[in-house]
């Protein structure tokens, strides 16, 4: 294990982190299991005093959990110059086999996390936790994710040794090598990239739409999920080549870095702050007809997909500018 | 209509020092009526009075007030039935120090937003009405007992409750200001709120405006209750 500040930082917030959500999901298995609002009895009252307990705790530590989405990747592109052959975040990740399948689950996390916080907002807009029951058994489903992410990651900093040679970005994200990297590289940039611009416009567009009308909820979910995929392809396959001006490379975390102005922060935050408020409109949709929501749901969903429009339309802007800026030029 | 069922509220559950303060209480409270619940120190009347006004969560059992059940409402939800419900006076008073009459009365209505200019004119009617309208700009540790006691009473009508709570009012009040506390609350009746009263003093139980007594003893209701 490499002793670097930002691993301990990691590693020690995924125990508490981890303690916190094992706790709150042996209570949110009790709240599945026992609640009952027509009941007034000790247990009913205690459920109802520990949901607001266990939601605060919960919103506090996936937030952080969100941030350390961002905090790893900066980890592992700072522990680079420690590999033989590393040039950033991708030959760290690629040092150990853990790598790889933390940055998926912890992608994977991040969204969940994303998506149950909203439903969490949700239910207290209700007088009478409308979507108690679901959100638990969310958190039920969220856990062993989150807990199989930290314990991946713990496997991933303690695998980690520094005489390890490990692969370039140039070589993993190749569009002529093998692996996963490779085939996104070797995606059409111009199929990646104009389905990205499609997706992304009619994203924006149905955000609009819902916005101005309350209609096509469904739509903007369907859309800004897919979004996110073929955002993080279209990335590897057909923007990231325009950042560093050169057309074989493919790297998506060399744009984290100083020389490329810090960009990719901006944008991978711009695509998952805006594919996630935008999915999350979706995932309310069917809660719409519930009594108690049908006031303060719609409104809260409008202002979900006001953020969306915003976030993607600064995407939609930055990478005009990288394209525009940019001295490569498509063939 | 305030209903309660069944309702207990133990401090301390699972200690060694647990205790219950009210235990099992049924009781429904009429609206336009005065209700005053009656007991010795320690049975239990300020924490049921405490429920009854939102002001505390039973450990369990059901409240309604009108036909909403709010116990197991959450704290945001709570707090603005208590707001808009409820007007309260306390047994100290609990003037604001250091504020004039008129600001204390004006400030349970400040998280309802509406305008200030409209709000220091009916803050300065509730004073007229009570008799202190001249002592507006006076602070609050500058008023008598029986003003401060008017300005209570002001500042628990300014967002013009249906209900209104009070624990001990009489406490520390002689004789006549006591009554005169009882002729105010006849006037609160005779506009349709309903007044809950908890005291132990002969001058507010025995009084001819109250409608009913419910007797309390160790957290339990011995007499009064429908």
């Amino acid at each position: 294990m490499i002793l670097h500040p930002s691993v301990l930082a990691l590693v020690g917030s995924a125990l508490l982190v981890g303690a916190l959500l094992i706790y709150s999901a042996f209570w949110g298995a009790r709240i599945v299991q026992h609640w009952d609002l027509t009941s007034g009895s000790e247990l009913q009252l205690d459920l109802e005093r520990r949901t607001h307990l266990i939601s605060t705790l919960l919103g506090y530590i996936l937030v952080f959990g969100l941030a350390s989405l961002f905090l790893f990747v900066f980890t592992a592109d700072s522990l680079a110059p420690l590999f033989t052959g590393a040039m950033c975040a991708a030959g760290s990740l690629h040092a150990s086999r853990y790598g790889y399948p933390v940055l998926l689950l912890q992608i994977a996390g991040f969204a969940l996390a994303a998506i149950w916080l909203i439903v969490n907002r949700a239910d207290s807009l209700g007088y009478d936790y409308p979507l108690v029951r679901f959100k638990y058994r969310f958190l039920l489903a969220l856990t062993p994710v989150l807990i199989a992410e930290m314990v991946l990651r713990a496997a991933y900093f303690l695998d980690l040794k520094p005489e390890v040679i490990t692969s370039c970005c140039g070589s993993l994200f190749g569009s002529g090598g093998k692996g996963f990297g490779s085939d996104l590289a070797g995606i059409s940039p111009r199929l990646a990239g104009g389905a990205f611009a499609a997706l992304l416009v009619s994203a924006v567009a149905s955000g609009l739409l819902f916005r101005a009308s309350g209609r096509g909820g469904w739509m903007l979910g369907a859309l800004t999920a897919l979004l996110l995929p073929v955002g993080l392809a279209a990335v590897v396959s057909w923007l990231s080549p325009y950042v560093y001006e050169l057309p074989t490379h493919h790297c998506p975390f060399c744009l984290l870095q100083r020389e490329y102005h810090w960009v990719g922060y901006p944008l991978y935050g711009a695509l998952l702050g805006g594919s996630l408020t935008g999915a999350g409109v979706g995932v309310l949709m069917p809660f719409r007809a519930i009594p108690s929501l049908a006031g303060a749901l719609p409104a809260y969903q409008r202002r979900l997909a006001g953020w969306s429009v915003a976030l993607l339309t600064g995407l939609g802007f930055l990478v005009a500018w990288i394209v525009a800026a940019s001295q490569l030029r498509a063939s | 209509m305030i209903r309660l069922q069944d309702v207990r509220r133990v401090f301390h559950q699972g200690r060694p020092d647990e205790l219950v303060a009210v235990d099992g209480v049924n009781l429904r409270i009429e609206d336009a009526k005065v209700t005053v619940l009656r007991g010795p120190s320690g049975s239990g009347k300020t924490s049921l009075l405490a429920l009854v006004g939102c002001m505390a969560r039973p450990s369990s059992g059901r409240i309604h007030v009108g036909e909403r059940e709010v116990t197991s409402l959450p704290e945001h939800f709570l707090t603005e039935v208590r707001r808009r419900t409820f007007g309260f006076v306390f047994q100290q008073f609990h003037l604001v120090r250091g504020l004039t009459a008129l600001e204390n009365v004006m400030l349970p209505a400040y998280p309802l937003g509406g305008s200030r200019k409209e709000l220091v004119l009916r803050a300065q009617a509730l004073l007229d009405r009570f008799g202190v309208g001249g002592r507006s700009r006076a602070r609050a540790d500058w008023l008598s007992g029986g003003e401060a006691q008017r300005v209570a009473i002001a500042r628990a009508l300014v967002n013009d409750p249906q209900v209104i709570v009070a624990d001990e009012p009489t406490a520390h009040l002689d004789s006549k200001l006591s009554a005169g506390f009882m002729d105010l609350v006849a006037a609160l009746r005779s506009e349709g709120r309903t007044v809950v009263i908890a005291s132990h003093d002969p001058i507010v139980h025995e009084s001819a405006i109250v409608d009913r007594v419910v007797a309390m003893r160790d957290g339990r209701i011995v007499s009064g209750t429908p």
